[in-house]
């Protein structure tokens, strides 16, 4: 019976957030065309509110290549790597006070682990596609992981240290329920490297160098198609509704709010969340991409000593206070 | 060359990223402000009298007929070599239009043919939409040439008599020219009104309709 209802529990989870991953296609595409002084889809339903819904359509029933050079195992594999990875990770989000799949003390780690592997994913379809746009894709990638995982797993060790967990809920718990208890005011630094570690760490504008479309096509995933190619793309979308709910858990208090909502605890957390993928479209729309060396030189000469230093203040503070 | 850097930011600029701050509040404006975009097939483009679309043959509203006298101006004149007229005498000694066809495929829409013409009988309407997927239907002959003058003024909802400044030749006092393209214009549209720039030029050298009027009272 328990079973059962944790099951239930998931596919409900899981129809929420795919249906938010398409609605948040609709309102980046809407967002940044308006952004950019146009309309955005405009043609499919009441000013395009279908689009995702024909979009998915279409992608679902469109022919599925597989190259004649490519590692094909590996090529069925790398979509399927991301996709579960991301999924895997939205188990240990607490979306409001005990309403959490499953509430593991390891859950910032588990996260941690869950995006790493998510970019073996992203490696192993550039390498199995056997192309030189992918392959590059798959390098940039893989290098870029490497020197933002460790910024951002330094960023989280500020809020480790002072809510002295690892479970979500136990952090969201720690900062208490005022708008001046939350990690973001003690923890500026870490949110900044955090900030853009997430950004790197989800390949979005401006550091989304492994599908740059002015150099290599679409990267990594240049020669997916039809389902394939949109599961990379719920993959991406899910990176980045997780990155957003670990910033929103870690720095801004999870599901507590000014006054609390009747019948919808997450009410507050969701809006956050929102508001964290609204920023995302916002840099979208502004920003222009990194160049390689230079995204390198953010990485390992600005943001680890960044975050370096918020540990060090971090102890500083807990030692004295 | 000298080239112009912004100036140095200071440390608080660099901390805070003015930069990309000033970008993200532009595009936050521009989230707000209307757009630009046209829905083209519901939504048409305005039209400018000057506009030079589909080609037509007036239809004369006396004889029902092309105004076309055959003199071989329009087809002369043409850069694309895209205008063919057949004319033969009649038993008067007078010519008489057999066929006039134009490829709008090879034409370049340069609309000599409209100003060069002495009796306003080709024109250049404000139709634009006649994309067709193949060739024979825009090799427009005589009788389609017609038929587009008839759906233009159908579109447009204009008179039968219907004229356009912009089909006289450009900077020419009414006197020197043949006398259909002395057309009945709006008081507004004088010949130094056709000048591209003519108010940035010295008042001197500003040509003014007022003699070629008194030429013609």
């Amino acid at each position: 019976m328990q079973i059962l209802i944790i099951l239930l529990q998931i596919v409900i989870l899981l129809a929420i957030v795919l249906l938010h991953v398409a609605y948040t296609t609709y309102f980046e595409r809407k967002v940044i065309g308006h952004m950019q002084v146009r309309l955005g889809p405009m043609t499919v339903g009441w000013h395009g509110l279908l689009q995702p819904i024909a979009d998915g359509i279409k992608s679902f029933f469109k022919e599925d290549i597989i190259p004649e050079q490519a590692d094909k195992p590996l090529f069925l594999l790398a979509p399927v790597i991301c996709l579960v990875t991301m999924l895997a990770s939205l188990a240990v989000l607490p979306f409001a006070k005990g309403w959490v799949l499953a509430d593991i003390n390891i859950g910032l780690l588990f996260i941690f682990a869950m995006s790493s592997l998510a970019s073996y994913g992203i490696i192993l379809a550039g390498w199995a596609s056997n192309s030189k746009y992918t392959f590059l894709g798959g390098m940039r990638s893989m290098a870029q992981v490497i020197s933002y995982e460790i910024p951002m797993g330094m960023s989280l060790i500020g809020v480790m240290m002072l809510s002295g967990s690892l479970n979500l809920t136990e952090i969201v718990n720690s900062q208490g329920g005022s708008l001046f208890s939350i990690y973001l005011f003690p923890q500026i630094i870490g949110f900044f490297v955090f900030f853009v570690a997430m950004l790197a760490e989800t390949n979005r504008v401006p550091f989304d160098l492994p599908e740059a479309e002015t150099e290599l096509v679409s990267g990594y995933i240049t020669e997916y198609s039809g389902m394939r190619y949109a599961m990379f793309f719920m993959a991406e979308y899910i990176g980045m509704m997780v990155m957003a709910s670990i910033g929103t858990v870690c720095f801004l208090g999870g599901w507590n709010g000014p006054f609390p909502i009747p019948f919808f605890p997450p009410f507050w957390f969701i809006l956050k969340v929102y508001g964290f993928l609204f920023l995302f479209i916002w840099i979208r729309a502004t920003l222009p991409r990194y160049r390689y060396d230079q995204l390198m030189e953010l990485g390992w000469k600005l943001l680890i000593p960044l975050a370096l230093l918020n540990i060090f203040l971090t102890g500083l503070f807990k030692a004295f206070f | 060359m000298n080239v112009q850097y912004k100036p140095k930011r200071n440390l608080l600029g660099t901390i805070f990223q003015v930069e990309i701050l000033q970008g993200m509040a532009l595009t936050l404006r521009k989230l707000f402000s209307p757009p630009i975009t046209r829905q083209y097939p519901e939504e048409k483009p305005p039209m400018y009298p000057g506009f030079r679309g589909q080609h037509a043959l007036v239809r004369d509203p006396l004889t029902q007929e092309s105004k076309c006298i055959g003199c071989m101006r329009c087809a002369t004149i043409c850069p694309s070599r895209c205008i063919h007229i057949r004319c033969e005498k009649d038993t008067r000694g007078k010519e008489v239009l057999q066929s006039y066809s134009i490829e709008a495929l090879r034409c370049v829409f340069c609309g000599f043919c409209v100003e060069v013409c002495p009796v306003g009988a080709i024109t250049m309407t404000e139709v634009f939409e006649y994309a067709s997927y193949d060739r024979e239907s825009l090799y427009f002959n005589k009788d389609a040439l017609l038929k587009n003058w008839d759906k233009f003024l159908d579109e447009s909802g204009h008179g039968e008599d219907y004229v356009n400044p912009f089909w006289r030749p450009r900077g020419l006092p009414e006197a020197e020219l043949p006398a259909a393209q002395r057309m009945k214009v709006p008081e507004d549209w004088t010949i130094a009104g056709q000048f591209i720039g003519t108010n940035l030029r010295s008042p001197k050298q500003k040509i003014t309709d007022t003699h070629t009027e008194e030429d013609h009272a």
